[in-house]
């Protein structure tokens, strides 16, 4: 056979293949995916991550005054405004705490921020000694929310035995330098990641690309880990005992002030969720986000569910799951476990979604050495 | 012997041009020296073999040592053979060197299997047996009576055979209704890479896709033939340099484009490359390029068996890729005959693997981080491919034994995606991998994939 007319079968074959292809549940045919990943890192740059260090500045601006007034003249009223400011400054963090690539991650923030449970022992020997260096390693457990959450509230359980703490204990000036120490030193670690988001930002928005050191790639794996790790296990998972069969109440965020778990964890959830789908940090518009993105590709379910909409509407009935919890995590993990546990396989359903269907979506590479797609 | 033996033995005992065969070694050297160089230079030694703390052997190759720091040794090993072997100095040698090395290296991980390494391995075999270096080879100067101007046919034509069952193989592999019919993975790949200049918009269309899984296909199943046809070879070559060039912008392969691109030169007709080698001669006359008229000849009492032997190898290599056939399930998905068999770039397949460790005697139960165990491109693998997770289960196995359990058992819950489709679970969760053996027959734990995928 002459070449020229074995070149014409093939084409031949192929234009009536994809004339008569039909639709399916595989990626849409007339999605056009054109997606602009520059837009997206903008909009995710502009319209959450930077505003949301501004916030997160603004809220531990006002936790370190409130700490340094009650430290001046520790008294109930003082005691209860710095303790409503860390609340609060503790609810923003759960919207920044996904966050960790780039200038966060080299700082690597949410160690410093909330390493929980708090190691008492530590921070005692801290205020005893009276030298230590919040910034060396070993030190993250002595510090961030957990520390001063514990200094607030968890030293003793009336509020005129924590002031006693702050007035009449032996250690008293020592204690009051350490708490002011922890707000300051918190405030200033997220006051570099803002600046360096400053710098960071062009980088971040102009790095397009889907290698592994790209921004892309980068916020992927930041956000699918923190999910699996930090929200999946650190605030359901490892209290409950999902893998070890045993509650450990210790292990709960926000152990000395137990109605705030279940608001932290939920705020959480919200959070991850509105990152997935490119709602701004203050004004919750929808930009372009992940779910976009993964639209945009047009992956489906056997069913011709996109799956951008599975996994959103999977994380709208985990969160809502997890608000009507009757009670507090630390409670609940011996209390209430199995609804906690069921909870968590919930949260857990989502875990195969982001990491499989999500990422491999997105032709993400996670490492620069050579493959040939298996 | 018959008639018919010695004329076809004729045949492939035709004299060709020896620099066929030498430019060949010379491109063939330099490139394994600069993938040597290119693999040091980032880091890659440290990264993929010091590093680790777990390694995954390939079946059979259990006993392979690794070598900690000594690593480096057996790269510069590698990499001065490789430099040896192209100059032609002292070629017995530094081919057999280059090859164990070579080889060596990549037994030490499967995580890093890849076909081209799998190819580059294959050749540097059958180059320890060729008279490489009997032309353009430093080998002549220190000996002149190594130098011939002609080798037998069949020496030549025995990498070609090689380029030809890669080109062809991976092009079968490819007629299947995921690649031909849904244009998958290229339908994922290729949108990732959008934002490069000019092209990039045109990745995002569908029947780009389409076009070129179509095309890849047509191409590695008729490039070698029209590599071999005289009259389409400039074309066919011109073809060859595009479109590796271009899997080399849209795909991070590294040195393989660039290896089929230089070993399609064993196609070029000898006399031309004769002629070539003798006009850089005119301009360098210290190179040692023959002009005479001898002819090499194998050694009488070996010529047979040598002819054998790669006739049994070329055998080999035809059937080998074709055992995935004796497994019930899909190829794809249990990956069971997947490897070492020309199946490039065919899948986008991630999995997500969480395993449990319990202790029989407590009930204690552990949840295993695998960045405690695993480097990510060892998990990402790990992930993905039944023998890869039972390794894995018998790393965890000693481990927690040694942490003093008596009898850890492993579980996993795996999820997979492929080409696109919802993940779903991969392996029976109930099923304790640490007592399960790695063996060639079906795993019988792997969960039937409901899709079929049509097609060889």
């Amino acid at each position: 056979m002459n070449w020229k007319v074995m070149l014409l079968i093939p084409v031949a074959l192929f234009i009536t293949t994809v004339g008569c292809k039909k639709k399916d549940n595989n990626p849409d045919n007339n999605n056009n995916n054109s997606f602009d990943r520059g837009a997206l890192l903008t909009n995710y740059a502009d319209n959450y991550i930077i505003p949301a260090y501004s916030d997160m500045t603004q809220k531990l601006t006002e936790l370190k005054s409130k700490i340094d007034e009650f430290a001046t003249a520790p008294d109930s009223s003082k005691l209860a405004a710095a303790r409503t400011t860390w609340q609060t400054a503790y609810i923003t963090w759960q919207s920044v705490d996904l966050l960790e690539f780039g200038p966060e991650a080299s700082l690597s923030l949410r160690n410093y921020i909330n390493t929980f449970p708090v190691t008492v022992s530590k921070l005692d020997a801290n205020i005893t000694s009276g030298s230590y260096d919040l910034e060396q390693f070993g030190n993250k457990d002595a510090q961030g929310f957990p520390a001063i959450e514990y200094l607030l509230s968890g030293i003793a359980s009336t509020n005129a035995a924590v002031i006693g703490y702050y007035t009449t204990d032996a250690q008293a000036t020592a204690r009051k330098q350490y708490l002011q120490a922890l707000a300051a030193k918190m405030l200033s670690k997220v006051s570099d990641v803002k600046s360096a988001w400053n710098t960071y930002r062009n980088t971040y928005i102009s790095s397009t690309g889907t290698d592994a050191g790209s921004s892309i790639s980068l916020t992927t794996n930041a956000f699918v880990q923190y999910y699996e790790r930090f929200l999946r296990s650190g605030k359901i998972g490892l209290p409950v005992g999902a893998m070890t069969g045993v509650a450990a109440p210790t292990l709960t965020e926000a152990y000395y002030t137990p109605t705030l778990s279940k608001e932290l964890a939920v705020a959480a959830m919200n959070a991850f969720k509105n990152f997935y789908n490119g709602k701004g940090y203050n004004n919750n518009t929808d930009g372009m986000g992940f779910n976009d993105y993964l639209m945009a590709v047009g992956t489906k379910d056997q069913t011709g569910k996109a799956m951008a909409t599975v996994i959103n509407d999977d994380l709208s009935s985990a969160t809502s799951s997890l608000g009507a919890y009757p009670t507090t995590i630390k409670d609940g993990v011996i209390n209430k476990r199995s609804e906690l546990l069921a909870i968590y396989e919930q949260l857990q359903s989502i875990v195969p979604l982001l990491k499989v269907d999500m990422v491999s979506a997105f032709g993400i590479s996670i490492t620069y050495t050579d493959n040939d797609g298996d | 012997m018959t008639n018919s033996i010695k004329l076809r033995s004729k045949t492939l005992e035709q004299p060709v041009y020896s620099a066929a065969l030498a430019v060949f070694r010379l491109i063939f050297g330099l490139m394994l020296f600069g993938g040597v160089v290119r693999f040091w230079l980032k880091g890659w030694i440290e990264e993929l073999y010091i590093l680790p703390k777990h390694y995954f052997h390939y079946y059979g190759f259990e006993w392979v040592p690794h070598l900690g720091n000594g690593t480096y040794l057996l790269f510069l090993i590698c990499g001065l053979s490789a430099l040896c072997f192209a100059l032609g100095l002292f070629y017995r040698l530094s081919s057999i060197l280059l090859f164990l090395s070579f080889t060596y290296i990549e037994l030490l991980d499967k995580t890093n299997y890849l076909n081209h390494y799998y190819f580059v391995t294959l050749v540097l075999l059958l180059m320890i047996w060729l008279p490489a270096n009997t032309n353009l080879a430093i080998d002549n100067i220190i000996k002149p009576a190594t130098q011939k101007r002609w080798v037998p046919a069949w020496t030549v034509w025995s990498i070609r055979l090689m380029l030809f069952i890669v080109y062809f193989y991976a092009g079968l592999a490819k007629l299947n209704s995921d690649w031909l019919l849904e244009a998958m993975p290229l339908r994922l790949w290729l949108p990732a890479k959008n934002d490069l200049p000019i092209f990039g918009s045109l990745l995002n269309e569908v029947w780009v896709a389409y076009l070129f899984s179509w095309f890849g296909a047509f191409y590695d199943l008729t490039v070698p033939f029209f590599l071999l046809y005289r009259p389409t070879r400039p074309y066919a070559f011109v073809a060859v340099i595009v479109f590796h060039v271009a899997t080399s912008v849209l795909f991070p392969i590294g040195l393989f484009p660039y290896i089929m691109i230089l070993s399609a030169v064993i196609f070029f007709d000898d006399k031309d490359i004769d002629v070539l080698v003798l006009k850089c001669k005119n301009y360098f006359t210290i190179l040692p390029v023959d002009s005479g008229s001898d002819m090499f000849t194998f050694a009488p009492k070996l010529r047979y068996v040598r002819l054998y032997a790669f006739a049994v190898f070329f055998v080999i290599q035809v059937l080998f890729p074709w055992r995935y056939l004796l497994y019930p399930g899909e190829l794809f998905w249990t990956e069971e005959g997947y490897r070492f068999s020309w199946r490039v770039m065919l899948m986008e397949k991630t999995g997500y693997a969480q395993f449990v460790v319990k202790d029989a005697e407590t009930g204690n139960t552990i949840g295993v981080n695998n960045n405690d165990f695993l480097t990510r491109n060892q998990e990402k693998m790990m992930s993905t491919q039944p023998d890869f997770l039972l390794q894995y289960a018998k790393i965890l196995y000693i481990h927690y034994q040694q942490m003093g359990i008596k009898d850890p058992k492993v579980f996993a819950t795996v999820y997979v995606g492929m080409n696109g489709r919802r993940s779903r679970l991969f392996i029976d969760s109930s099923v304790n991998l640490a007592k399960e053996r790695d063996l060639f027959r079906h795993k019988t734990w792997i969960i039937d994939y409901k899709d079929k995928i049509y097609g060889l």
